[in-house]
C-alpha cells in the first residue's frame, strides 16, 4: 500500500467520524498546545535575558576587585604587584585608582575601564524625598550606549554641577514625564560619618537615630537628563537611580561603603577605588583578559563564567515546564487510545474484509497508525496555533498591565522554528505511540470472526 | 473429480476448541478440483461447508491435512503469504455481501487494489470496468445502502475479481437474495468462469440451483464428504 493511500484513507475514516476526530484532536491540541506554550515561555524568558544580556554586552564586563581581603582601601601600596604567592601575609595588593585605571585600557581587548562608586543619599526634589544610592559614573560612560536616555542629555563634564535620574526614581517623586524633571534643582543629602564632639554628646544623650555618629550635607544640582531604569540589574557598571560626576562627587562630604569594615578604616587607607568595570569589545576576548587581569593579581568576575550555569538552570526550567506540560499530552493521549479502540471495534468487520482481499496485519497495522498519527499531526498544528493565540493573549494582557508602571513591552514567548516542528512532530510521536496497542490489536483481528461480526 | 487437480485438499480436518469440549468441524475431507470447474459445495447447516471455504480461502489453518493450489501447499505457507495468496489468488464473496458502508460502489470494487499497489486512477479504471461486467456502470457512484441485495452482490462479486484471481470462493451468495435474484447471480458467475477460466467453489443451500450450473457436486454431512457428484464432463 502506498504512503499516500494511507494517508488517503486515514484522513477519509477520520472525515467520517468528524464529531469524535474533532473531540480527540481537541485533547491532543490542548496537551500539545500547553506543552508548546510552556516551552515558548521558557524560551522567551531564556531569549529576553539573552538578548538582554546581550543588548546592554553584559557578557563584555569583567568586575575587578583586589585579590587579598580586607578590602581596597586596606592597601597601602599604590601601585599594582605583580602575582603574590597565596596567602602570603605580607601580599603587596592592587589598589584601584586612576592610574591602574589607565593601565588597565591598555590591555588588548579592553574598550574602557570604569570605576564604581556608590553612596547612600536622600533625594529631594520639590516636596518629595526618597532614598537611594548615588553612583559616580564618568560623563563618558553617561554619554555612551550604556545609558537609554528617556529625557534631556547626558551630564556635560565630570565638573559639571549637574546629575542624572532614572525615570523610576522620578515616579517616586511623583514627576510623571521625564521630560518635566529636566533642568530642575534636585537636593541630594549625604550621609557622613562625625565624631565630633557635638556629635559624641549627641550619641550619649540623644534618642532614635540621633544616637549614631553621622550628620548630613545637602548639595544641590541640576537635572541634565533623565534615563531609563535598567532591567536585571543593567550593564554593570550603570545600576543606580541617581548618577554624578566624578568631579563633582569629589567636592561632596559623602559615606562611600563597599562594607562594613569600613566604618574601621582611617581615611588616608579609603584610597581608590572599590570595584572598577573593565569593559572587553569582543565576548571572545574575556576569558583572555581575565586571565591577563589575575596576572596582576586582581580578582575578576565575569558573567560570562556563570554562563554555563545558567544554561544549566535553563536546562531545568525547560524540564520542570516539560513535565507540566506533559500531564496534557498524557490526558490526549488516553483520549487517542479511546478513540483508536472505539474505531477498531466500530470497523472490525471492515478489518475482515481486509484481511479477505488479501491485507497482511501489516497493512492494517498501518492503516490505523496513519489514522492515529495523523490526529497528532492535527492536534500537533492546531496545538501549535492554540499555543500562539494563547502566547499573543498573555503578551498583550501582560504588556498592557506593565505598560501602565512604565515598562517596555516584553515578547513573553519565543516560538524558534525548531520548537515548533518539534512540538508537531512530538504531537505525531506520542499519537502513534499511543496507537500502537489499539493498533495491534486491529492486526490481530481473525478474519473468520470478523467478517461473521455484526 | 480431478485425480490431478488443481486444487488438491488432502485429509483436511478442522477442528475447534472452546474450553475443554472440541468440535470437528471438517472430518479428513479429501477433495480434488480441476482448473476452470464450477463446483457446487451443499449441506445442512453445520456440515463443515464455511470450514471448508475459510480453509481454502486462508482464512483459517488447518488442524490437520493439507491443501494445495496449483503447485503451492498453501497450508505450509506464512500468515504474510497467506495474505498475499488471498491477494493474488483468490476472491471471495459472502451472504452478507460484506461492503464497506461508507464506500461507494467503485471504492468497494477497487478496495482490494489498495494493497496491491496500484496507482489509483488504474484503481478506479479498473473497478468501472468491472462495474460494467457486472451491469452496474450507472451505478458506481451509489453508497451499499443505496443498492438492491443483487445490486450489492454484484459489487462484491466485482470486488472478488478485481485483482484478476484464479479463483473464486462464494460462501452462500444467493443466501440473502431472492430467488429470481439468485439465479440472476449464479448465471453471472457461470458467465464469468466461461469467459475468465475461473475456477469457483460455490456453497449454497439450493441444491437444483447449484445442479442448474455447476460442474460438480460436493455433498458434506458432519464434516465430512459424503459424495462428489460430477454434473458435467469438462467441454
Amino acid at each position: 500500500m502506498r504512503a499516500s493511500d494511507y494517508v488517503g484513507h486515514a484522513w477519509a475514516n477520520l472525515w467520517k467520524k468528524k464529531l469524535r476526530t474533532v473531540l480527540t484532536t481537541g485533547g491532543v491540541v490542548i496537551g500539545v498546545g500547553s506543552l508548546i506554550c510552556m516551552f515558548a515561555f521558557g524560551q522567551g524568558i531564556q531569549r529576553n535575558i539573552k538578548d538582554r544580556f546581550n543588548e546592554l554586552e553584559l557578557f563584555n564586563y569583567i568586575n575587578v576587585t583586589p585579590r587579598s581581603g580586607g578590602g581596597p582601601r586596606s592597601a597601602r601600596l599604590r601601585r599594582h604587584a605583580r602575582p603574590q604567592p597565596a596567602g602570603d601575609p605580607n601580599e603587596s595588593v592592587a589598589v584601584l585608582d586612576d592610574d591602574l585605571l589607565e593601565e588597565l585600557t591598555q590591555i588588548e581587548g579592553v574598550e574602557a575601564a570604569y570605576p564604581e562608586m556608590r553612596f547612600p543619599a536622600q533625594i529631594r526634589l520639590g516636596s518629595r524625598e526618597q532614598f537611594t544610592l548615588v553612583q559616580v559614573v564618568t560623563s563618558k560612560a553617561c554619554g555612551s550606549a550604556l545609558v537609554q536616555l528617556r529625557a534631556g542629555r547626558a551630564y556635560a563634564s565630570d565638573d559639571a554641577n549637574e546629575v542624572m535620574v532614572s525615570d523610576s526614581l522620578l515616579r517616586r517623586l511623583n514627576v510623571t514625564q521625564p521630560e518635566d524633571a529636566v533642568g530642575r534643582e534636585i537636593e541630594i543629602r549625604t550621609v557622613v560619618l562625625d565624631f565630633s564632639l557635638q556629635s559624641l554628646a549627641r550619641m550619649a544623650f540623644g534618642r532614635g537615630d540621633q544616637r549614631l555618629p553621622v550628620s548630613n550635607r545637602v548639595y544641590s544640582f541640576t537635572i541634565a537628563g533623565v534615563l531609563e531604569r535598567m532591567g536585571f540589574g543593567g550593564p554593570l557598571p550603570i545600576r543606580s537611580d541617581a548618577f554624578v560626576p566624578p568631579g563633582a562627587a569629589a567636592g561632596m562630604r559623602k559615606l562611600v561603603l563597599t562594607g562594613v569594615s569600613d566604618l574601621f578604616q582611617l581615611p588616608e587607607e579609603t584610597a581608590g577605588y572599590s570595584a572598577v568595570t573593565v569593559k572587553i569589545a569582543s565576548t571572545r576576548q574575556v576569558m583572555s583578559v581575565k586571565a591577563s587581569l589575575e596576572e596582576r593579581g586582581l580578582r575578576t568576575f565575569a558573567l560570562m563564567d556563570q554562563l554555563e550555569e545558567m544554561q544549566k538552570g535553563f536546562i531545568i526550567m525547560d524540564m520542570f515546564l516539560l513535565a507540566i506540560g506533559m500531564i496534557g499530552i498524557a490526558v490526549a493521549s488516553l483520549g487517542i487510545v479511546n478513540t483508536m479502540v472505539m474505531s477498531i471495534l466500530e470497523r472490525y468487520r471492515e478489518i475482515g474484509v481486509m484481511k479477505a482481499v488479501g491485507a497482511t496485519d501489516g497493512d492494517v497495522q498501518r492503516i490505523f497508525l496513519f489514522e492515529s498519527g495523523m490526529i497528532g499531526l492535527l492536534g500537533g498544528v492546531f496545538g501549535l496555533a492554540l499555543a500562539w493565540a494563547v502566547s499573543f493573549v498573555i503578551n498583550q494582557v501582560v504588556n498592557g498591565f506593565a505598560a501602565r508602571e512604565g515598562v517596555p513591552f516584553i515578547q513573553y514567548f519565543s516560538f524558534p522554528w525548531w520548537l515548533c516542528l518539534s512540538g508537531i512532530g512530538f504531537s505525531i510521536l506520542v499519537s502513534l505511540l499511543a496507537g500502537i496497542y489499539p493498533t495491534r490489536r486491529a492486526a490481530r483481528v481473525d478474519p473468520v470472526v470478523a467478517l461473521r461480526h455484526d | 473429480m480431478d485425480a490431478d487437480g488443481f486444487i488438491q485438499i488432502e485429509g483436511l480436518t478442522k477442528v475447534y476448541s472452546s474450553g475443554p469440549v472440541e468440535v470437528v468441524a471438517l472430518r479428513d475431507a479429501t477433495i480434488s478440483i480441476g482448473r476452470g470447474r464450477f463446483v457446487g459445495v451443499t449441506g445442512t447447516s453445520g456440515s463443515g461447508k464455511s470450514t471448508l471455504m475459510n480453509l481454502l480461502g486462508g482464512l483459517d489453518t488447518p488442524s490437520a491435512g493439507r491443501i494445495r493450489v496449483d503447485d503451492r501447499w498453501i497450508s505450509d505457507l506464512s500468515k504474510t503469504d497467506l495474505a498475499l495468496f488471498r491477494r493474488y489468488t483468490i476472491g471471495m464473496i459472502f451472504q452478507s455481501f460484506n461492503l464497506i458502508p461508507s464506500y461507494s460502489a467503485v471504492e468497494n470494487v477497487a478496495f482490494p487494489l489498495l494493497f496491491a499497489d496500484v496507482a489509483r486512477k488504474e484503481r478506479i479504471r479498473r473497478a468501472t470496468e468491472l462495474l460494467a461486467a457486472v451491469g452496474l456502470e450507472a451505478r458506481g457512484h451509489h453508497l451499499p445502502s443505496e443498492l438492491s441485495g443483487g445490486e450489492q452482490q454484484r459489487v462484491a462479486v466485482a470486488r472478488a475479481l478485481v485483482n484478476r484471481p484464479a479463483i473464486l470462493l462464494a460462501d452462500e451468495p444467493t443466501g440473502n437474495l431472492d430467488s429470481r435474484t439468485s439465479r440472476q447471480i449464479v448465471r453471472m458467475l457461470f458467465d464469468l468462469k466461461t469467459e475468465r477460466g475461473l475456477t469457483i467453489v460455490m456453497i449454497s443451500h439450493e441444491e437444483a440451483l447449484l445442479r442448474e450450473f455447476a460442474d460438480e457436486l460436493i455433498r458434506l454431512q458432519d464434516g465430512a464428504v459424503l459424495s462428489h457428484e460430477t454434473l458435467r464432463d469438462r467441454p
